[in-house]
């Protein structure tokens, strides 16, 4: 993959508001199980 | 909403009517073949010994799920087509991986459940993950759009009955909570509702824009796999994790069939969330809880000696639940919210720059470019690999000394067996496993 692209890739991804609400849900996931350990 | 929009004009000619119907059909039948494996998923962990940690405990499941996850999509297809799904669509491996860091964190979150409250009142929390598919499902990808008020009463209403079945269970099975954790129980398998609702929305992102779900799978367990490592390495230390996985060999074989187990579980789910959404295809493999319940009360004990109230609630709460998920499985799409299903496709394939025909193609279920079927070296050592594995695991173990429903047992595992065996031939006439 042409360094372009994989730039493209993650500008797409990063910009993709359905990125971050599963991305927000692992990191409260995270502090729950840090939590009940 | 405007029913006669270009788009949705244009989109309804691309698939024939015929062929959705069969795309749909067996959509819905592998939502309730996912209920069967992922409820009998469970029953593995039963045979556990409680000491040992929940995130050891999650951490062999994982091998077992990432051997699977690998094992058998290398069975099905041969791994040939994971490189043709990575060149067209490179940007679903980013988003496999985060639903499979999502998936290993629930699934750690569920062992603390299970342990804190039991599987009879964790699993209907859990399963609470229905409604939140349904809410992002038409929030994010046209789900239910174009419906029409008797398709949003059979899935809303259906996936309300199937929770209010659930809370049924749950109230039933009450007692069986340890006292003074109840608060942490029911965090945890709220936290893993949580999570595991989210995760279908890379799920749902991945099938819109054509990805196999074998494909898919693989790399999601990757993000499970080192989720997991990181978790029990600087949780337990690796010290302590070594030493705690050698005096548990007895029981490894139980936790890794548990894992792959699932993974048959999820593979179905995986089918139904591609043909049928998430609105409709996570509701529907949430009967889980009904074959868990089987699995609880008939095999492992579960409820003995509970009053008659009891008993009314599980009779009452399951006859809820198979109602919701027939209203759902009868509420499957039209020909017009299709179309809107496929707007949201051509929406992700212009953002990620995925090739029209191929998202299409993925989303009909039929071939895109020639890839080989023929299996390689790698997909070889990756099936005789895991067999041995699993063969020499389960030369260790033993089972606990628990009173165990063994007719039962072999009952629920062969219509399970059968389960898998007839959707298996279906979706492969269908589909080819596309």
């Amino acid at each position: 993959m042409s360094h372009d692209r994989f730039r493209n890739l993650f500008r797409a991804v990063a910009t993709d508001v359905h990125f971050w609400i599963p991305l927000c849900v692992l990191a409260g996931g995270l502090l729950l199980l840090d939590k009940l350990r | 909403m405007n029913s006669s929009s270009p788009g949705v004009e244009a989109a309804a000619t691309a698939v024939p009517a015929t062929r959705l119907r069969s795309l749909q059909a067996v959509g819905i039948f592998c939502g309730f073949a996912a209920g069967a494996w992922l409820g009998g998923a469970e029953a593995p962990i039963k045979l556990v010994n409680p000491e040992i940690s929940p995130i050891t405990v999650s951490f062999v499941m994982v091998l077992g799920v990432f051997l699977a996850r690998w094992s058998v999509p290398a069975f099905l297809r041969g791994t040939s087509h994971l490189r043709h799904d990575v060149r067209q669509a490179p940007h679903l491996v980013i988003w496999a991986v985060l639903a499979g860091c999502m998936w290993a964190v629930a699934n750690t979150l569920t062992i603390y459940a299970i342990r804190n409250v039991g599987l009879s009142i964790a699993f209907p929390l859990w399963n609470s993950n229905s409604l939140l598919g349904i809410l992002w499902g038409v929030l994010l990808f046209n789900e239910l759009h174009y419906a029409g008020w008797k398709r949003w009463l059979g899935v809303l209403g259906g996936a309300i009955c199937m929770f209010g079945g659930a809370t049924l269970l749950a109230i039933a099975s009450s007692h069986q909570a340890a006292p003074g954790k109840a608060t942490l129980g029911i965090a945890a398998a709220l936290g893993a509702g949580i999570l595991w609702g989210t995760m279908y929305i890379p799920y749902r992102k991945a099938y819109l824009t054509g990805m196999n779900p074998l494909s898919f799978i693989t790399f999601f367990t990757v993000g499970e796999l080192v989720t997991m490592l990181v978790l029990a390495v600087s949780y337990r230390g690796a010290g302590m994790l070594w030493s705690e996985l050698a005096s548990a060999r007895t029981v490894l074989f139980w936790l890794m069939l548990g894992g792959f187990v699932w993974v048959i579980g999820d593979l179905f789910q995986q089918y139904a969330t591609k043909y049928v959404g998430i609105s409709r295809g996570i509701p529907l493999s949430n009967t889980n809880q009904l074959w868990g319940l089987l699995w609880g009360v008939f095999v492992f004990h579960e409820l003995q000696g509970g009053s008659r109230a009891i008993y009314t609630q599980v009779a009452g709460g399951s006859i809820l639940m198979a109602l919701g998920a027939v209203a759902i499985a009868l509420s499957s799409a039209a020909e017009r919210e299709h179309s809107s299903w496929q707007e949201a496709a051509d929406r992700e394939g212009q953002r990620y720059n995925v090739e029209n025909e191929y998202v299409r193609a993925g989303m009909e279920g039929r071939a895109h470019g020639s890839v080989s079927n023929s299996r390689t070296v790698l997909d070889w050592l990756l099936m005789v690999g895991t067999t041995a594995l699993f063969v020499a695991l389960a030369t260790m173990a033993r089972l606990p000394s628990m009173e165990i429903g063994m007719a039962w047992a072999v009952a629920l595992t062969g219509a399970m067996l059968v389960l898998m065996a007839a959707c298996g031939i279906t979706l492969w006439r269908t589909t080819r496993f596309r």
